[in-house]
C-alpha cells in the first residue's frame, strides 16, 4: 500500500487536498503529533496522510481577554511558551507529552491531571474551524468566552477523532498562571486520596499511583493554599514531577473511564500487580497492560458494568484486534453515523479508526 | 387551528384536559420574555416522557410543528410558535428524581425550577451553579436548550459546562439517553451538541446536572464608578491582573436608580456605573483575593467600595442586581434586551456606541450586565401600547447588535438566537458555517417540525436593513 504523505501550508490548502483526496475515494489519515496514534482501531485503509504540522502559528492572543486563536498544528509546548510570557497558560497536560498537538488533542479528548480543577478542553474551547471532505471550511463559535450564538459545533469535533472533518483551527479561553502553585505527596494511597478530595479547598490535580504514591497539586491564594499544605501533613514535592508524569505512555496501555464513585473498585480489580495511576476527582485511571487480552476483556466487562468504558490507547496489531479498540458501541450508534455520513458520506476520513 | 381528528389523537394521549385548543386560552402561550408573539394552534400539557414521545410521534405523522416550552421566560423568542403548531408545554414534568451527595449529581424533569434545585440540594451542602438572574421562575430544561448562563457562570462556567447527560425525545418520536455521569464517554458528544440546541433539534425530559460544594466562605462587594468607561476599564484591569472572580456585574446609572427605588440596598444612585464583585472560596483566600481586587478598582477610579458584611445585606445586592430587569418597570413598561458578546477589552467601545445609539433613537436604554464575560444587557425602554415606536426599538437593537459584531463580538452570550436574531447569523458566520449547522439539524429533525423558523436565517421572514451608522471598523476574520 502506498501512502501519500500531504503536509499542507494554509487550512485553505489543506481543504483543497481533502476535498481532492475524498473526490479520488482516497481514505485520508489526518496526523498532528503522533502522540494518539495509536488510539482506536487500526485504520482499515490509509491513502493519504495529511499532516497539520506546517499549520503551526498562533492567529491571535489578546492577553487582555484572555484569549487565544491558533491553528491545529501547534504543539501544545509552543502554545504555553507563548501564553507564558503573559503568565497565561492553556490547562492540559496530557499524557505521552511532549509533542501533541492542539488538533490533535482535540480530535482524542486526551486530558491530565489538570482536569479535576479545569475541565477538559472540551470546557474552554470557545471556537473551531473545521475543514470537511467536500472541501469547506466551517467555523463554530467564535472569540468571545461566552457564546450561544448557533449549535455549539466545537462539541460535534471534540473528541470525535476526526471522524466527521479535519480541524485546522481552534480558539481558547485561557487562565492566569496561578499566584501560587504547590505540589505534595504522600504514599497512603487512595484512602489518602480521598482525604485530600474532602478538605475545603480541593486540589488542582490529585493523582494515585498503583505502588500507593498519591501526589496533589494545590493553587490559587498563598495563604488558603499553605494552610491546606499543613493540615494534610504530606511531604514537599518537586514542581518538575508533573513534567515526569506527563511524559507516561506504556506501549501497551489502556483508559478506563468510569463514576467517579466506581473507580477505586475498577481499578483495585485489576489483575494482580498491575501498573496503573488514576485521577480519582475526575474519574479517569490509566493502566499500562502487562496481561493478556483476556484480562483487558474481563476489566473492559467490568467497567461498563459501572456505566463506564474501557479504551486502548496503544497495543500491537494483533492484540488489539483481539480486544477491540473501543468496546460496546453506545446506544446511540445510529444516530452517530447519521452524522458520520452527513459530514463524510463516502466514510474517507479515518476509515475503521473511531466507533462511527 | 388543528383539525380536530389531531386534536382527538392528542387528547387520547394526555387526556382531554391537559390540549388547550380555545383561543383565549392560547393568548397565554402567544410570547416569551421577548416582543414577538404568534398564536400556537394546540397547548399540549405533557407530564411523563412517553407524552413527549407519543405527541411527537403525532406531530411527525401530521408535519405539525412542535415547540416544546418551559416557563417562558426565554428572551429571543425561541419558545414562540411563529409557525402555529403544538406547544409542547413541559412545566407539569417537575420532579427531582434523585440526589446523589457522594456523586454529587442530580437527575431532574425538565419543568423544575432553576432555583428550586439549588434549595433542594443546599441541606447536603451543594448547589447547582448556573444561575440565571430569571432562576424563580425559569426552568432546567429551558437553561439546558438555551445554555444559559448567569452571573456566577464567569467563574463556573454555563449550563453546558454543568450537565452530564440528558434524556431526549427526537423528531421522530424517539427517546434517547444522551451521554451520563462518566467522563470520557465513547463516540460523539451527542449531548454537547444537543445543549443550546434551542428546542429545534429535540425536547429534552431528564436532565443529569453536576452540583458544587458551597464555598465555605463568600464576599461580595459594590462599588462606584464616575463611568461607565471607568467601570469597563476596572473590570479589563481585574482580570488582566490574573483575577477571575466568582462574578463580575456592572450595572449603569439608569438601572441603579430603578434599582434603588425598589429595592433599596444601598446602590449608590450619584455613581456613574456600579460593580458587583463576588468571590468565593475559603476564609483565607477570599480575603486575600477581596483585598487585591479592591486595590485595583481603587487604582481604576472606583470609590465607595463597600463589603456586604451579613448574609442578609449580600442577599439584598444581589436581589437588586437580579431584579434589576423588572424594576426597570418603573421606568417605562416594556424593555427590549440583547445579550451579545464581545472580547471584554471592547466594552468600552461598546458601551459608548450602545450609549449614541439610544441617543439617536431617543430612547432610554438601562444597561445590567455580566461584565466579566464581556456580555452585555442593553435595556431599550419603552412602551408597547405605542405603536410607532415599536419599530424605532427594534432597528436601535439591530444597530447595537451590529456594533457587537463589529468589534469582534457574537451575537448571543446566553440567550439564545431564537426567532430575533436569526437574520443576522449571517453577520457572524459564512454559508458554509451555517450549512455545517444545517446538516445536524437535518440528522436529528430531517422533516423540520422542531421549532420551525429559529436559528436559520430565513428568506420569508424581514431582510435586515441597517442604517449602517456605528461606524466600527467590521473586523477581519482571524483564520
Ligand atoms: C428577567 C429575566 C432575566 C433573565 N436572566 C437571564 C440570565 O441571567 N442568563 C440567561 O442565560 N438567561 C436569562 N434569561 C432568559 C431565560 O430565562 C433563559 O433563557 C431560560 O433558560 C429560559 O428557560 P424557560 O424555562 O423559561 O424556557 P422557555 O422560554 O420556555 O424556552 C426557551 C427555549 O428553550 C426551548 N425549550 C424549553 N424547554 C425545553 C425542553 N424541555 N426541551 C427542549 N427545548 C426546550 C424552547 O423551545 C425555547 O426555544 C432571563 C429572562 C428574564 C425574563
Amino acid at each position: 500500500m502506498v501512502v501519500t504523505q500531504e503536509a499542507p501550508r494554509t487550512a485553505d490548502e489543506l481543504a483543497t487536498t481533502l476535498r481532492e483526496a475524498a473526490q479520488a475515494k482516497l481514505a485520508v489519515v489526518p496526523v498532528g503529533g503522533g502522540r494518539a496514534q495509536g488510539m482506536g482501531g487500526a485504520p482499515s485503509r490509509c491513502d493519504v496522510e495529511l499532516h497539520t504540522t506546517h499549520l503551526d502559528r498562533v492567529l491571535e492572543h489578546s492577553q487582555a481577554d484572555m484569549v487565544v486563536s491558533v491553528e491545529a498544528g501547534i504543539t501544545l509546548e509552543a502554545l504555553q511558551e507563548h501564553l507564558a510570557r503573559d503568565r497565561q497558560f492553556l490547562p492540559v497536560d496530557p499524557f505521552n507529552s511532549p509533542g501533541h498537538t492542539i488538533g490533535g488533542l482535540l480530535a482524542t479528548g486526551w486530558t491530565g491531571p489538570l482536569r479535576f480543577r479545569f475541565g477538559s478542553a472540551r470546557d474552554f474551547l470557545i471556537g473551531i474551524r473545521v475543514a470537511t471532505p467536500d472541501g469547506k471550511l466551517a467555523t463554530g463559535g467564535g472569540r468571545v468566552v461566552k457564546n450561544v450564538s448557533g449549535y455549539d459545533m466545537m462539541k460535534l469535533h471534540y473528541g470525535a477523532l476526526g471522524s466527521l472533518g479535519v480541524i485546522v483551527a481552534a480558539s481558547f479561553k485561557v487562565f492566569p498562571r496561578p499566584l501560587h502553585d504547590v505540589t505534595v505527596t504522600s504514599d497512603g494511597g487512595w484512602d489518602d486520596a480521598d482525604r485530600a478530595l474532602a478538605t475545603p479547598v480541593a486540589p488542582s490535580a490529585l493523582e494515585v499511583f498503583s505502588d500507593g504514591r498519591v501526589l496533589a497539586r494545590y493553587t490559587g491564594s498563598r495563604d488558603a493554599v499553605e494552610r491546606v499544605v499543613k493540615e494534610l501533613g504530606w511531604t514537599a514535592e518537586e514542581q518538575s514531577i508533573w513534567d515526569r508524569h506527563a511524559r507516561r505512555a506504556p506501549a501497551r496501555w489502556a483508559r478506563i473511564a468510569a463514576p467517579r464513585t466506581e473507580l477505586r473498585r475498577l481499578v483495585e480489580d485489576l489483575p494482580r500487580g498491575a501498573g496503573w495511576w488514576a485521577s480519582p476527582g475526575v474519574g479517569v485511571a490509566h493502566w499500562a497492560i502487562a496481561s493478556d487480552a483476556r484480562s483487558v476483556k474481563e476489566v473492559r466487562q467490568r467497567a461498563e458494568a459501572a456505566g463506564g468504558s474501557l479504551v486502548m490507547l496503544a497495543a500491537p496489531d494483533d492484540f488489539l484486534r483481539e480486544v477491540g479498540a473501543w468496546g460496546t458501541p453506545p446506544a446511540t450508534i445510529e444516530i452517530m453515523r447519521n452524522l458520520k455520513r452527513a459530514f463524510d458520506p463516502d466514510g474517507v476520513l479515518n476509515p475503521g479508526r473511531f466507533v462511527v | 387551528m388543528l383539525p380536530s381528528p389531531i386534536v382527538e389523537e392528542l387528547r387520547g394521549v394526555v387526556g382531554r384536559e391537559s390540549v388547550i385548543v380555545s383561543p383565549n386560552d392560547l393568548r397565554i402561550f402567544e410570547r416569551d420574555g421577548s416582543i414577538e408573539g404568534a398564536l400556537p394552534d394546540a397547548v399540549v400539557l405533557a407530564s411523563t416522557t412517553e407524552h413527549v414521545a407519543e405527541v411527537m410521534k403525532i406531530a411527525a405523522r401530521h408535519k405539525i410543528p412542535v415547540v416544546p416550552r418551559g416557563a417562558g421566560t426565554g428572551l429571543s423568542g425561541g419558545a414562540v410558535t411563529i409557525r402555529g403548531g403544538i406547544a409542547l408545554q413541559v412545566t407539569r414534568m417537575r420532579r427531582i428524581l434523585e440526589v446523589d451527595p457522594v456523586a454529587q449529581t442530580a437527575l431532574v424533569e425538565p419543568g423544575v425550577v432553576n432555583q428550586e434545585l439549588s434549595l433542594v440540594v443546599a441541606q447536603h451542602g451543594l448547589f447547582y451553579a448556573p444561575d440565571p438572574s430569571s432562576q424563580k421562575a425559569c426552568t432546567i430544561g429551558g437553561n439546558a436548550a438555551e445554555n444559559s448562563g448567569g452571573p456566577h457562570c464567569l467563574y463556573y462556567g454555563v449550563t453546558t459546562n454543568h450537565v452530564l447527560g440528558m434524556e431526549v425525545v427526537l423528531a421522530d418520536g424517539s427517546v434517547h439517553w444522551v451521554s451520563g455521569d462518566t467522563p470520557d464517554r465513547t463516540g460523539l458528544d451527542l449531548c454537547g451538541i444537543l445543549v443550546g440546541s434551542e428546542g429545534t433539534l429535540c425536547a429534552i425530559t431528564k436532565i443529569k446536572v453536576r452540583l458544587l460544594r458551597i464555598p465555605p466562605s463568600i464576599a461580595t462587594m459594590l462599588a462606584a464608578f464616575p463611568s461607565i468607561e471607568t467601570a469597563s476599564q476596572a473590570v479589563s484591569a481585574v482580570i488582566g491582573r490574573g483575577i477571575v472572580p466568582a462574578a463580575l456585574e456592572m450595572m449603569d446609572s439608569v438601572t441603579v436608580g430603578a434599582v434603588e427605588a425598589h429595592y433599596h440596598a444601598g446602590y449608590p444612585t450619584d455613581a456613574g456605573a456600579v460593580l458587583l464583585v463576588e468571590v468565593d472560596g475559603t476564609a483565607e483566600s477570599t480575603r486575600e483575593l477581596m483585598a487585591a481586587i479592591a486595590k485595583v478598582l481603587d487604582e481604576n477610579h472606583g470609590y465607595g467600595l463597600r463589603e456586604a458584611q451579613t448574609p442578609a445585606e449580600r442577599e439584598l445586592l444581589w436581589a437588586g442586581r437580579k431584579g434589576a430587569i423588572g424594576a426597570l418597570g418603573r421606568i417605562k413598561p416594556n424593555y427590549y434586551l440583547h445579550d451579545g458578546v464581545v472580547p471584554r477589552s471592547r466594552l468600552p467601545q461598546v458601551l459608548s456606541a450602545v450609549g449614541e445609539i439610544g441617543e439617536h433613537y431617543k430612547l432610554p436604554v438601562a444597561n445590567v450586565f455580566h461584565a466579566g464575560d464581556g456580555n452585555l444587557h442593553p435595556n431599550i425602554l419603552f412602551d408597547m401600547r405605542d405603536k410607532e415606536v415599536l419599530h424605532q426599538v427594534e432597528s436601535a437593537g439591530e444597530e447595537m447588535l451590529r456594533a457587537v459584531v463589529e468589534l469582534g463580538g457574537a451575537l448571543s452570550g446566553e440567550h439564545g438566537i431564537g426567532l430575533e436574531k436569526a437574520a443576522f447569523m449571517s453577520w457572524i458566520y459564512s454559508e458554509d458555517d451555517l450549512g455545517a449547522m444545517h446538516r445536524v439539524k437535518d440528522v436529528f429533525d430531517p422533516t423540520g417540525i422542531l421549532n420551525p423558523g429559529k436559528i436559520f436565517p430565513d428568506d420569508a421572514r424581514r431582510t435586515v436593513h441597517l442604517a449602517g451608522r456605528t461606524g466600527l471598523a467590521v473586523e477581519a476574520k482571524w483564520w
